[in-house]
């Protein structure tokens, strides 16, 4: 526990509340490559320290920036805290209990704590002078972050833990015009990665601008078509929010309870995974990291949870609770697994979508959906036809409903699935 | 203040850094978040952190919101730029030395938490209604005080107070979910809350979250809409104001790059962005390069004649700077960002922009939207609508997303209304969030539509 923590949890024995600490700290190095020239570079610093305090049934919240406050500014953010617990009627439902906690493998690199800044930047001006290298006719940029954090829960339950993580981002971005294509790859990482996912990254995006500066709009088109992983995550972006606690207890969900049979896949959210960026031990609240099948075999078996609304629901937190130390507790996924299944898809000969975009337009109550189509293909005899500009129109109940999962998996970043087969349409 | 300007001004020296700007930042907040009658959120915080940049031909950047650790931002920015060294120019001019408050009626940090309180309940319990199966009001306040100075010897101190409230309702009937939501904002205080009919607008919301139950899927495919101001300003927004930020510009990054002095647009189409009008959600006196803020005429009688600068893009593109660096926070480095987004009145009237439309769609609201500005191809979402046959409005039909190229749709405008209105705040992302507003008059173009038909 750093020493910030200690003088407060002293001040806080001495008040009769329950309550519980949240702080974070860290620092991160974050390189912008614009037509492939290294233009910005940063370093940036991040410490406070969160503090929930129950009293009389009701919730008070106030939060620090820094870990060196003065004793009068800690006794101030108590006070706070304690007289928001007082006025503000958010119902509190009890802080969690120490549970054991096992350590997820392989979230801290040694190597990305440590690494000097200069050899950080040396890193991304190799990956600038590798972009200036593979170009054709496109104009290149990307990014390199790489950051290390520190965070720890501590609450009047006994519960005293924290935890360190390391993370790696890459982006690469290619733009050719006349005719104008685009192509972008993104993916982050907890360790430090060799050069070659950084060629990987350029490759990967200069591919996809070739393909997309030759696609055409595609006539409209309804049946069977592949998504691939990028537009399922876009699709599940959609369903996902009906699968959050909160929404399900305040009657924003189609569900009120599990059970419901919604189709014919698997989808799991696992904070536990070794090496993967969305994993965790414990989470905002101290509650231990899980597997939790959200989606099995079809039918809906649990929702997205924190100890709040678990309470609420009469249900167990399922570790879902994400957390800045700005911020309360809010629910949200740690890595989303679409579990693979039967089809063999990955030699497809029909309509295929790669990307789409403007999830954000899109009805999560009702389904509807309207997404552009960014990029996709039309595979036949081999032969790839790209396509974009069309939408990909539908609701999303109803296509998940027809989802087959593909054999095969691929991980963006903290979301992890096959293709899938669905019944779809363009416009 | 003073300490930390010397502080910076001796660190340049040793490390041989021409330009450096840096801010300090102190964020005053407020928010209060209801759902069905029950508190799920209400905090009162504040928090003070430094933004420091240096350049060199390129830019380093250092943060923090550790007090011990604000020198440290400061030379840990300079290092990072003599460390990098680019070969790019960054206007400068002349030092400014000012002060502004936007100045509001009635501040609201006179009134008091309590009274919030109140407000969001009152307004939860005239959102109840049948069928309505969710409700969520969500108010904020904030107050940003920035103390800017850079190595030209600028020193600006801004106060700019936002506030925000916000609510929507779900409803539901035979398995059939729908919702609806109204929001209002603006660099105002405490007057805005006053001057909302609260129960105009919470009947409003019900009314049309219950018309969204009865309505069908739109028809899909590419046709006349009428956009209303509303989704005229987020139709202009990723239409054309993401396209006109010269940093994408510059990085080879939109398809109007090259065009300044084109026509891209029919004539008559008017685009500005404003962020010196006094009282919307994306006004500012100051951006975050110091730079005073400007009104800039994007699009004038359809041609093309300026992109939305920075320091080192007005430099780049030989432009007049006109102060559209904008951060999310002082974490973070200023971008080329938007403001109030509008498209200028024409003459026509409401009724007779319906009379051009023989079979089309009315379409309503904003649902926020996404744009590729090197493709072309942009989607902007409507909250509701309705069909058009003939000049008149029939059936109403749902939320749907619309999309369209860039370079085709600016010239398929085919009337402009007379009925500008910007009153449609909301959050911009660019990798950071920042407030603006958009708006204009009715408008009719073509655009491909989304729906289920």
């Amino acid at each position: 526990m750093i020493e910030a923590v200690e003088r407060l949890v002293k001040l806080l024995e001495s008040e009769n509340v329950e309550w519980e600490v949240f702080y974070q700290f860290g620092r991160s190095g974050s390189f912008r490559i614009e037509r492939e020239t290294l233009e910005r570079s940063q370093r940036k610093f991040y410490s406070g320290i969160g503090l929930r305090v129950g009293l009389k049934g009701r919730l008070g919240f106030s939060y620090i920036t820094g870990l060196h406050p003065g004793e009068e500014e800690l006794k101030k953010l108590v006070e706070r805290a304690v007289k928001l617990a007082k006025i503000s009627e958010v119902p509190f439902r009890g802080f969690p209990a120490g549970e054991r906690v096992n350590r997820v493998k392989g979230i801290y690199d040694r190597a990305i704590d440590e690494i000097p800044f200069e050899e950080a930047h040396r890193l991304a001006l190799e990956y600038a002078e590798l972009m200036r290298e593979k170009k054709g006719e496109e104009t290149l940029s990307g990014s390199l972050s790489l950051a290390v954090g520190t965070s720890g829960v501590v609450n009047s339950n006994g519960i005293e833990l924290e935890e360190r993580s390391t993370y790696m981002g890459v982006s690469a971005y290619a733009v050719l015009s006349e005719p104008p294509g685009t192509g972008s790859y993104r993916q982050s990482f907890t360790s430090l990665q060799p050069v070659e996912e950084l060629e990987r990254a350029v490759e990967k995006a200069i591919d996809e601008a070739r393909l997309s500066a030759r696609a055409r709009k595609l006539e409209p088109y309804s049946g069977e078509l592949v998504l691939e992983p990028n537009a399922l995550a876009s699709i599940m972006e959609v369903f996902l929010s009906n699968l959050y606690g909160d929404e399900v207890y305040h009657g924003r969900s189609r569900f009120s309870k599990p059970g419901e049979v919604i189709g014919d896949f698997s989808l799991v959210d696992d904070s536990t995974l070794p090496e993967l960026p969305g994993s965790y031990s414990f989470d905002g609240e101290g509650t231990p990291g899980q597997r939790t099948l959200l989606v099995e075999d079809g039918t809906v078996r649990n929702f997205l949870l924190d100890h709040t609304y678990a309470s609420f629901l009469g249900m167990e937190s399922t570790g879902n609770a994400l957390r800045t130390f700005r911020s309360v507790p809010y629910i949200g996924t740690s890595n989303l697994i679409l579990e693979p299944g039967e089809e063999s898809l990955e030699d497809y000969e029909g309509v295929i979508v790669r990307k789409v975009f403007g999830e954000h337009t899109a009805n999560p109550v009702s389904g509807d959906f309207s997404l552009t189509v960014e990029l996709g293909y039309v595979v036949e005899n081999g032969e790839l036809k790209p396509f974009k500009d069309n939408m990909l129109v539908g609701n999303v109940f109803e296509l998940l409903r027809t989802l087959k999962p593909g054999r095969k998996a691929e991980r963006i970043s903290s979301f992890v699935s096959p293709r899938g087969l669905v019944e779809g349409r363009l416009v | 203040m003073e300490w930390l300007i010397k502080r910076a001004e001796e660190l340049a020296g040793k490390h041989g850094v021409d330009y450096y700007e840096i801010r300090l930042v102190k964020v005053t907040s407020r928010r209060l978040v209801m759902s069905n009658g029950q508190l799920r959120e209400l905090s009162s915080n504040s928090e003070l952190g430094i933004g420091a940049r240096a350049f060199n031909g390129t830019w380093g950047f250092s943060s923090a919101n550790d007090r011990e650790r604000f020198e440290k931002a400061i030379e840990t920015a300079m290092k990072i730029a003599k460390l990098s060294r680019g070969d790019a120019e960054i206007y400068l001019g002349e030092p400014v030395r000012d002060e502004v408050e936007l100045k509001v009626k009635k501040p609201f940090t006179e009134v008091d938490i309590e009274e919030k309180l109140s407000l969001v309940k009152e307004i939860d319990g005239l959102l109840r209604g049948e069928k309505i199966v969710s409700r969520t009001v969500n108010y904020g306040d904030s107050i940003v005080e920035t103390f800017y100075f850079n190595s030209l010897g600028s020193e600006i101190r801004t106060v700019v107070p936002r506030i925000r409230l916000g609510f929507s309702v779900t409803a539901k009937e035979n398995g059939e979910m729908q919702d609806f939501w109204k929001s209002f904002g603006g660099t105002l205080g405490w007057e805005l809350i006053e001057g909302i009919d609260l129960h105009y607008w919470t009947a409003h919301v019900k009314e049309k979250a219950l018309e969204l139950l009865r309505a069908s899927s739109p028809p899909s495919g590419e046709m006349d809409v009428i956009a209303d101001p509303e989704l005229t300003g987020v139709f202009i927004h990723e239409a054309l104001g993401h396209a006109v930020e010269a940093d994408s510009v510059k990085n080879g990054d939109s398809i109007l790059a090259g065009r300044l002095g084109e026509k891209i647009a029919v004539e008559g189409l008017n685009v500005v962005d404003d962020p010196t009008l006094p009282g919307k959600f994306g006004s500012y006196p100051y951006d975050d390069e110091g730079i005073k803020a400007k009104r800039v005429e994007i699009i004038k009688d359809g041609v093309l004649v300026s992109y939305l600068n920075d320091r080192e893009t007005a430099e780049y593109f030989g432009l007049e700077p006109n102060g559209h660096a904008r951060a999310e926070s002082y974490s973070h480095q200023p971008l080329v960002r938007m403001g109030n987004t509008y498209v200028e009145p024409g003459d026509w009237s409401f009724e007779e922009i319906l009379e051009e439309v023989k079979n089309g769609l009315y379409m309503l609201g904003d649902k926020g939207g996404e744009v590729d500005t090197a493709n072309g191809t942009f989607t902007f979402g409507a909250k509701l609508g309705y069909i058009v046959e003939n000049g008149e409005i029939t059936e109403p039909v749902r939320d749907v997303a619309l999309s369209g190229k860039i370079l085709d749709v600016l010239k398929n405008i085919m009337t402009i209304g007379n009925d500008t209105r910007v009153e449609f705040p909301g959050y911009c992302g660019k990798g950071q969030w920042v407030p603006v507003d958009d708006g204009g008059p009715h408008i009719l173009t073509r655009a491909l539509v989304g729906g289920l038909r």
